[in-house]
């Protein structure tokens, strides 16, 4: 076991080293310009030479290379070019932000598919409730997020006026950290929270079903019905077998959710780190835009680690080499 | 191999056809109603995207005037303009005909590079194992870390956006899945006593593939090519919401980006409704085709 955890560390490690390596072709070779990246227009010839040199960007690729891991590795992703403050002070508070409606939402479309997700599977094979679950469920699922996000915006904001469509919180609310605990703040979280729960009920629905349906066959679950149990208790033991892939699925989910509400924080003025990513690419802050996508990408690494760690612990079939 | 006698035997190291194989597991997806559902909708779309150019009253990008010489900014559907205008005067409808071309173009494309290079790496990593194996796994390892609308949004901002970079950057980021897929799905199909019997009895290895592994993993392989259709599109459809679409052709993506940054999403639903519409229709519909391969591939859903 613990050899087992060892191994998937350095394993997680060697997948951050590659993203930083794939980081360092996208930001530096790809861009006709890679200075463009870290140094603003308009600077002076003198500053601009100072700063190649502080921030490694003379020598050859290679030494490119080596001080750019460098700086990634210690954290130092250099200072914004429109807030002009270092990077990590602009984009821990949004991580904060992002995480208000990625976890949430998450869990919350997770379990109300499961919810569903049982009693569609446990239906009549071919009866109407399995029919029109399993259509409804694939046809949400293909919605785009922006689509969800825009109908309710334009239903619940702009035509009922019962939420706001709009950033996090009215002019003028509280700051700081006692901000989340207000009533504005939560009036403002609903919309795009319900925006994350609509984007990923249907795939855990869809995804608990078939597990129920393959569970409802086995013997064991025959045996209980034998034994008189109440129908809705057998289907929770069918269930309860079927959680196992959810769980699995939950982990790289969230990592994706966080990616994937790039979107839904756009379409609602949500300050997350996705839509501070989307607007620094767009004003052409790199340093920001880079900082966002490694930390997007080092959530996911740490996700799948979590997820087949717990996987192990839940499934004792599992066996740890 | 000719001096093989038995028929029997001579039959089971034949195999069968792939052609044969894609064309029966078609066959069996067409018994899904939803997915013939689907089959209707993609048909409608693709005639509607090859027929745009006809059907479109106006040119998408030419700004409409009113007798008076101004801009006839956000018309409401009328018998002139059945679909309305939009905030800078476009004919909506003609916009939103041209918008079928970019999806479908779009989701052909991927389907062709997505499904033969995930087929090819798929097959050789999952049949020949080995260094190739190794080398597959490390790099789809890496390649399922990264977040991939993400990724886009950078790739395409640094690349510059158009339609061939948005499609490349699709095709980069959906190969690695369904290569893992199609590999695993060949690592089964080897094992099988029938591909032992036609090695033994000196089939060639090309042979092993074409005729006993790809019809038996021509399921997965259209799963994988129906989803990632679905998701070259709806990435396409994301880039092009968020700013990042092509600016010389008409997207949905980017005709819902125009409504939300110029803030007529309210009042204006003639310019919202028709390209959300179709989004969620063409999507929807591969997903449900997709549906109907999923049950093909996994015998313990199907219906007994």
């Amino acid at each position: 076991m613990r050899a087992y955890i060892l191994r998937r560390l350095a394993q997680s490690v060697l997948v951050v080293w590659a993203v930083t390596s794939i980081m360092f072709f996208m930001f530096r070779v790809m861009p006709a310009d890679p200075t463009a990246m870290l140094l603003e227009r308009g600077l002076t010839e003198e500053a601009r030479q100072a700063l190649l040199q502080e921030w490694g960007l003379t020598g050859t690729l290679w030494d490119q290379y080596v001080a750019y891991l460098g700086n990634i590795l210690t954290g130092d992703f250099g200072s914004s070019f429109l807030y002009r403050k270092p990077v990590w002070e602009v984009l821990t508070p949004l991580i904060i932000n992002t995480l208000w409606i990625a976890v949430p939402g998450l869990l919350l479309g997770a379990a109300l598919g499961a919810v569903i997700g049982t009693a569609v599977g446990w239906a009549e094979r071919g009866g109407k409730l399995e029919r029109s679950g399993i259509f409804l469920a694939t046809v949400i699922r293909g919605v785009p997020n922006f689509v969800i996000g825009i109908a309710l915006l334009t239903i619940f904001s702009s035509t009922l006026s019962w939420f706001p469509g709009f950033g996090m919180g009215d002019p003028g609310a509280t700051t700081g950290f006692a901000r989340y605990m207000t009533l504005d703040f939560l009036h403002h979280l609903a919309l795009p929270l319900i925006a994350v729960i609509i984007y990923f009920m249907p795939e855990n629905l869809l995804l608990m079903r078939s597990g129920v349906v393959e569970n409802r066959t086995e013997d064991y679950i025959e045996l209980i019905r034998a034994k008189g149990v109440p129908q809705r208790r057998v289907a929770w033991h069918a269930a309860r077998n079927s959680m196992l892939p959810l769980i699995t699925w939950l982990f790289p989910a969230l990592a994706e959710t966080i990616a994937g509400i790039v979107v839904i924080e756009i379409v609602f003025s949500w300050p997350g780190v996705g839509r501070e990513l989307v607007l620094a690419v767009t004003r052409q802050d790199y340093p920001v835009a880079q900082a966002a996508f490694f930390l997007l990408a080092v959530m996911i690494v740490l996700a799948n680690l979590a997820a087949d760690l717990v996987y192990g612990k839940l499934d004792p079939r599992v066996v740890y080499k | 191999m000719n001096d093989i006698q038995n028929p029997a035997a001579s039959a089971a190291i034949q195999g069968r056809s792939p052609w044969r194989a894609a064309w029966d597991s078609l066959r069996l997806m067409m018994q899904d109603s939803f997915a013939v559902a689907g089959v209707a909708i993609l048909i409608l779309f693709v005639v509607t995207a090859l027929a745009a150019p006809l059907l479109a009253p106006f040119d998408p990008f030419k700004a409409m005037m009113t007798e008076t010489g101004r801009l006839a900014r956000l018309r409401p559907p009328s018998g002139e303009y059945l679909l309305g205008t939009t905030a800078f005067g476009n004919d909506v409808l003609s916009q939103f005909l041209h918008g079928f071309r970019v999806a479908l173009l779009v989701g052909l494309v991927a389907a062709v590079a997505v499904g033969f290079i995930s087929t090819v790496f798929g097959v050789l990593a999952g049949y020949f194992g080995g260094w190739i194996d190794d080398v597959l796994m490390r790099i789809t390892d890496v390649a399922l870390s990264i977040p991939t609308l993400p990724f886009s949004i950078v790739a395409v901002a640094l690349l510059g956006p158009s339609i061939e970079n948005i499609i490349l950057v699709i095709t980069i980021l959906f190969w690695r899945n369904g290569a893992r897929i199609i590999r695993s799905a060949v690592l089964t199909e080897r094992e099988r006593v029938y591909v032992k019997w036609a090695r033994a009895a000196g089939a060639s290895h090309f042979h092993i593939i074409m005729r006993h592994i790809l019809p038996n993993i021509v399921r997965v392989i259209f799963l994988w090519v129906t989803m990632s259709v679905a998701f070259a599109i709806l990435t396409e459809a994301s880039l092009s919401f968020l700013g990042l679409g092509d600016p010389t052709v008409i997207s949905w993506g980017q005709m819902l980006n125009t409504a939300f940054s110029s803030g007529n999403l309210r009042t204006a639903w003639w310019w919202v409704v028709p390209p959300s519409l179709a989004l969620v229709m063409l999507v929807s519909a591969l997903y449900l085709i997709g549906r109907a391969y999923e049950e093909q591939t996994n015998p313990r859903l199907r219906r007994r």
